[in-house]
């Protein structure tokens, strides 16, 4: 085979990396649900007709991952000549796509001169999937048909022809039938540009130089990687941690456990210790396992060079069957996300003993609420998610950021006091740095948040997303754990109460009441003894710490 | 007295001078490097063009003092006073990760430390109404806090400001009251919209900025006034609109992008002389490359940007630059791929080729390999390069490693450079709901000439523009101002919970003030011009749309705004949802103060001086070999001369290079037409 030169070779590569964009363009700028144009709550990317990556587009962290695996699922189900021209398919069965069911696929082939050439996939939280909890978030169900509709692979748009039948099934079977019907359309529009470029592209330099010169990018990257790694000292690295529930059985911590094994220029990652299957829903698909374990890698090594398969080829990713990192049908998958949080957090904590001056410490976790009321016998029905913002781990080299969201909820912006109140009957009493809480060290962890709500009328009720309310974010080498983040009900009366369960019904609140949502800091890096003092005038200078509190130094 | 008018803009390299005679037409430019005391490059620009200030009406001025005081981070130092509860926010922002992978990922640190932020007990309700009284001690004892923090300014910003500024007008007369030296600013004087972070990041940016500005404006007025000029010096605002010297000083935040306006202006009146109201605004730099788009003739504008990653509550033109230009580097990633930027060298040492020490592989390097560019004509014959010293860099950093050969290296660099542009054009236009194929490119700057070709055939677009003096074109675009200001007010309400007469007595009330502040700003035009646009929004939607509304629309009740939003939802994503509740998210009010525009002068059919000035070998990969190109002068092309590609036209600040395949049509006013041969 010849070889593509280096020019039309980078030429292909930033055209797809281009397309990726296009694709994402057009997602956002025509859905009608904020998980999507706000949160971010997607993953785009085109592969090749092996389900190769070849460029993503931006999203979740770990959902570009699981797309070429869904594609592949679709050419094992379906084989490779089970797909036509103009076919659009969906899949979401967790335990082959990845993370939950609200987060359904939609994929298509994409042909040239009549022959599968690659495709375009992606994957974006639905508005509703027609489970037991609006939106899709189940905290607390102990099957997977409780979630909602499951698709295997089924062909929405056949050979360019909209399945009429199909589509009014799902509308029916859903709570928002316009905004899924909505979003839906964005998902195929998006397709079917990612298509169109990758067609244009096959025009003009032929398909199977395309394939060939992304044949040489995925040997350049993995070379890349292999390069990485062996410059990570070989060795075995574990950790482990104990969540606070699954959100069913609620006095049973579980745990997780990552082993990380570099050997020369390859890297093996085994969830052997993780505890078997969970009772509730915070189960994460193995597929989403893989893609959380890759995203890592690249983060902690090249995290600017724009992602291929060739990254992924020296990693290996390993665990026992039906653990909660490795599920099997039936079990729960909705809030998959604490876990898949964690796995970051995890192998960042276990390769902080071979390359400590690329991980920060631990970050606050998943935290926040949703204020409700939906019958409209007790006012006007509104609905309104609140994730709260928290604390960063310590950097190796400098203070954990303060006040940002998790890492599962990507680039999703907090909602300003003045929206609030100008559109829920809330009053915001205070949005401020909770100042208690980040672990101390050479470098302290980020401030988490404090957000104080009154309730301007009646029969309000939340709906509680909540971690770290017993594991706290851990600090590294020598620096300190982090606190506890937690959520006070009817704050400064009698009834005053902590809200640790995860539940959908908690209230009703009425006008006066006030819940106060504290989240906690991330973990400190380093010995606080090795402060640099100049931080810690600084420090005191503003009021994040107090003279003789740990970190402050002396009192001066 | 002549009639003549000056532009002056400030760029990352050169200042450019454009003088205009309004009675001829007459253009006459200068440029001198941008290094060192603005002050003194104002005045040395001036005495080189030879122009008699006291006989002068007009300067217009684009300045990048603003935007590279906060870009430094070189501002005053600021208190923020605030609603109690409330003083982290500047710190607190919302929260994003804009990198996700980015395990470091850290917003930008506030330009006001915690200790310099304080609370003063006050609250507004949602809707404007009292909640808690301004407690007065409290706030007096706040200002002298920060008085004895030998403060230059202070940021006000009180929750709900918005919608009813009066806690923030006391507070700033309880400022002159107990510091009257401390510069003040309150947020409701410089923004009417929403979302408390975004607006105290846009106050303190204001008083950040403010002091700085109005001492270099003091002294240009001090010297013009010694010079005895006798007219107006007006400032460029990102709006795209000039305004006065005292407004400007008062809202340092309206001028950031000051420097690109005025490109995107000129476009804009360039398009309206040649009947083209789609254009595609392409400004090649050195170093960076700005985008922006004219629709119908207006360009495109948002109401909020950012700069160095902090929101600015401010009607902008809407540009985007991305890292490219003449002096991005070509470099190699870990794994051997060929990169094009995004970074650049600096204007010292410059690419490789101009023998300043520059180490670098650069675009500008490859462009000469490749015989674009002649070595002893470069800026006109005031500097020559150094081939030599391009041959070295290329083959060294490209082909050697890649094992290429040195022209094909050097083509790469080219070709990639050109796609990122195009790649980045195409999304930029897709992103705004529009087909890039539809548009006419326009292409300025002192490296516009010689990519326009490349971007006619990547993006198919119409046909592609060189304007006459492209490098200097950003400056002509200053002439073209209208004095405007735009005034935005968030104005939430759904569509079936307000009234038409609400909506209009609400529009008339804006006018009404955006009047009065447009008077205050002392400027007295012939004409002015009123122009009004709602941002709207189906329910539950984040992105609005803007779209032109008049006070009379409302005599049919809300059919004919409802009937605006479906349409320009529609024409901009391609769908519309007339059964959808919407939402009207703000109100603006655009007071234009219409300025005389210079006439554009015609050119001759036939110039005295001869055209052709030779040949040159040429490379351009996807043609074989190296052939021969002829090259013109661009003063000897007359009117109506069609020059057929490869050729290669210069003039002493620009190159423009037409492709095989391609032509060139110099049109009445001097402009290079491009188009494609099967076009």
């Amino acid at each position: 085979m010849n070889k593509v030169d280096p020019i039309t070779t980078q030429v292909i590569r930033n055209a797809l990396k281009a397309a990726a964009d296009e694709m994402m363009i057009s997602l956002i700028k025509t859905a009608h649900n904020p998980l999507i144009y706000e949160v971010q709550d997607f993953g785009l990317a085109l592969t090749n007709h092996r389900g190769e990556m070849l460029a993503e587009g931006s999203g979740l962290p770990g959902f570009m991952g699981c797309l070429g695996p869904t594609v592949r699922s679709g050419i094992r189900e379906l084989g490779a000549e089970g797909f036509a021209e103009g076919d659009i398919l969906l899949a979401n069965e967790p335990y082959e796509t990845g993370t939950h069911i609200s987060d359904t696929a939609v994929y298509m082939p994409i042909f040239y001169e009549g022959k599968l050439v690659a495709f375009s996939a992606l994957m974006a939280h639905w508005a509703d999937i027609g489970g037991k909890t609006p939106g899709g978030w189940c905290p607390d169900t102990t099957d997977i048909h409780q979630e909602g509709l499951i698709f295997f692979h089924d062909k929405l748009v056949e050979a360019g022809e909209l399945n009429q039948t199909f589509m009014r099934f799902i509308l029916k079977n859903v709570r928002f039938p316009e905004l899924v019907h909505g979003d839906l359309n964005a998902m195929i529009a998006a397709c079917r540009t990612g298509a169109r470029r990758y067609v244009a592209l096959c025009e003009r330099y032929g398909a199977s130089t395309i394939q060939r010169a992304m044949d040489q990018v995925f040997d350049q990257s993995e070379a890349m990687m292999r390069a990485k790694i062996r410059a990570i000292p070989d060795g075995l690295y574990t950790a482990s941690v104990n969540m606070d529930h699954d959100g069913v059985e609620l006095e049973k911590p579980y745990r997780i456990a990552v082993a990380v094994e570099v050997q020369d220029d390859e890297m093996r990652i085994d969830w052997t210790g993780t505890a078997g299957t969970v009772a509730g829903p915070t189960n994460h698909p193995f597929i989403g396992t893989v893609a959380m374990a890759e995203t890592v890698l690249k983060s902690l090594t090249m995290p600017f060079d724009p992602m291929n398969h060739g990254h992924t080829r020296p990693l290996t990713v390993t665990a026992p069957d039906n653990t909660a990192v490795s599920p099997h049908y039936p079990a729960p998958t909705d809030s998959y996300g604490y876990v898949a949080e964690m796995v970051v957090h995890l192998i960042v904590r276990a390769l902080s003993d071979a390359i400590p001056d690329r991980c920060p410490a631990a970050s606050y976790q998943m935290f926040g609420c949703v204020f409700y009321r939906m019958d409209p016998r007790h006012g006007e029905p509104f609905i309104f998610i609140e994730p709260l913002d928290g604390g960063g781990g310590a950097f190796p080299h400098g203070d954990g950021p303060s006040g940002l969201v998790f890492v599962g909820n990507g680039n999703a912006p907090n909602t300003p006091t003045e929206v609030i109140e100008g559109r829920y009957p809330l009053r915001v009493l205070r949005h401020t740095f909770n100042l208690e809480g980040a672990g101390a060290g050479k470098y302290r962890g980020g401030f988490g948040v404090i957000r104080e709500y009154e309730m301007l009328e009646d029969n309000i009720l939340i709906q509680t997303m909540n971690e770290n309310t017993i594991n706290k974010p851990w600090g590294l080498h020598g620096g300190g754990d982090a606190g506890v983040s937690k959520a006070i009900a009817w704050a400064g009366s009698e009834r005053e109460a902590e809200i640790t369960q995860r539940v959908y019904f908690f209230g009703p609140f009425n006008k006066g009441d006030i819940v106060t949502q504290i989240s906690t800091g991330g973990g400190g890096w380093g010995d606080p003894a090795e402060r640099d003092p100049a931080l810690i005038e600084t420090d005191l200078r503003n009021g994040y710490r107090q003279p003789g509190e740990p970190g402050a130094g002396a009192t001066p | 007295m002549t009639r003549e008018r000056l532009a002056i803009d400030v760029g990352g390299t050169f200042v450019d001078f454009v003088s205009l005679d309004e009675d001829t037409g007459e253009v006459r430019i200068e440029k001198s490097p941008s290094s060192g005391s603005l002050e003194r490059r104002f005045f040395e620009g001036i005495d080189n063009l030879a122009v008699d200030l006291t006989a002068l009406n007009t300067i217009i001025h684009g300045s990048t003092m603003v935007i590279n005081t906060i870009v430094q981070e070189k501002g005053a130092r600021v208190g923020l006073i605030t609603t109690k509860g409330f003083r982290d926010v500047l710190e607190l922002g919302r929260g994003n990760r804009e990198e996700i992978y980015n395990l470091f990922y850290r917003p930008p640190a506030p330009l006001v430390e915690r200790y310099l932020r304080l609370e003063v007990s006050e609250r507004l309700g949602a809707r404007g109404e009292l909640v808690a009284p301004l407690d007065e001690a409290e706030a007096r004892a706040a200002i002298r806090q920060l008085k004895a923090q030998d403060v230059e300014g202070i940021a006000v910003i009180f929750l709900h400001s918005y919608l009813n500024p009066r806690h923030e007008e006391r507070m700033r007369a309880l400022v002159k009251q107990e510091a009257p030296d401390i510069e003040v600013t309150i947020s409701s004087e410089i923004c009417r919209e929403w979302r408390e972070f975004e607006r105290s990041s846009t106050t303190v940016l204001n008083a950040y900025a403010k002091p700085k500005l109005a001492r270099y404006l003091r002294a240009l007025q001090g010297e013009l006034a010694r010079r005895q000029f006798p007219g107006a010096l007006s400032i460029m605002q990102s709006s795209g609109g000039i305004t006065s010297l005292q407004a400007a000083r008062e809202g340092p935040v309206r001028t950031i992008a000051s420097g690109p306006a005025g490109g995107v202006i000129g476009v804009a009146a360039l398009g309206k002389q040649l009947g083209e109201r789609n254009l595609i605004a392409a400004d090649v730099g050195g170093t960076t490359f700005d985008v922006a788009l004219i629709i119908d003739g207006q360009p495109l504008e948002q109401t909020e940007h950012r700069i160095n990653r902090r929101p600015v509550l401010q009607p902008t033109i809407d540009i985007v630059s991305i890292g490219a230009g003449g002096g991005s580097i070509a470099w190699l990633d870990e794994a051997g791929g060929l990169r094009i930027g995004p970074q650049s060298v600096e204007a010292e040492p410059g690419p490789a080729c101009l023998d300043m020490g520059g180490e670098l592989a650069t675009v500008t390097d490859a462009q000469l390999l490749l015989g674009y560019l002649d070595p002893d004509y470069y800026l006109g014959e005031r500097m020559s390069l150094n081939v030599r010293r391009a041959e070295q860099v290329v083959k060294e950093r490209v082909a050697e490693p890649l094992d290429m050969s040195l022209i094909d290296a050097a083509a790469g660099i080219v070709h990639l450079a050109n796609m990122n542009m195009a790649f980045a054009i195409r999304n930029i236009t897709i992103e705004r709901g529009r087909d890039p194929r539809l548009f006419t490119l326009v292409c300025y700057g002192g490296g516009g000439g010689l990519f326009a070709g490349f971007l006619l055939n990547e993006l198919d677009a119409a046909r592609a523009i060189i304007p006459l003096n492209p490098a200097t074109f950003s400056a002509w675009g200053l002439l073209n101002a209208d004095f405007g200001e735009d005034y935005v007010r968030t104005f939430l309400r759904a569509f079936d919970a307000v009234s038409a007469a609400a909506l209009k007595s609400e529009l008339m009330e804006l006018e009404a003030e955006a009047r009065g502040r447009f008077a205050q700003n002392g400027v007295k035009p012939a004409q002015t011009l009123v122009q009004f646009h709602a941002a709207m929004r189906y329910y539950g939607q984040e992105h609005t749309v803007k779209t032109p509304i008049q006070p009379s629309d409302f005599d049919d009740g809300l059919v004919s705004l409802r009937r605006r939003l479906d349409e320009y939802h529609e024409r901009s994503y391609s769908l519309k949802l007339p059964e959808a509740n919407a939402e009207i998210v703000n109100l603006q009010v655009s007071i234009m103060g219409v300025a005389s525009k210079p006439i554009m002068k015609k050119v001759s059919s036939n110039p005295s001086g001869s055209a052709l000035k030779g040949e040159r070998g040429v490379t351009i990969r996807g043609y074989d070999g190296r052939f021969s190109a002829p090259v013109y002068d661009r003063e000897g092309l007359g009117a109506g001369a069609v020059i057929e590609g490869p050729a290669i036209i210069e003039e002493w600040t620009s190159t423009a290079l037409v492709l095989p395949d391609q032509s060139a049509t110099v049109d009445d006013y001097g402009n290079l037409i491009m188009k494609r041969a099967q076009a």
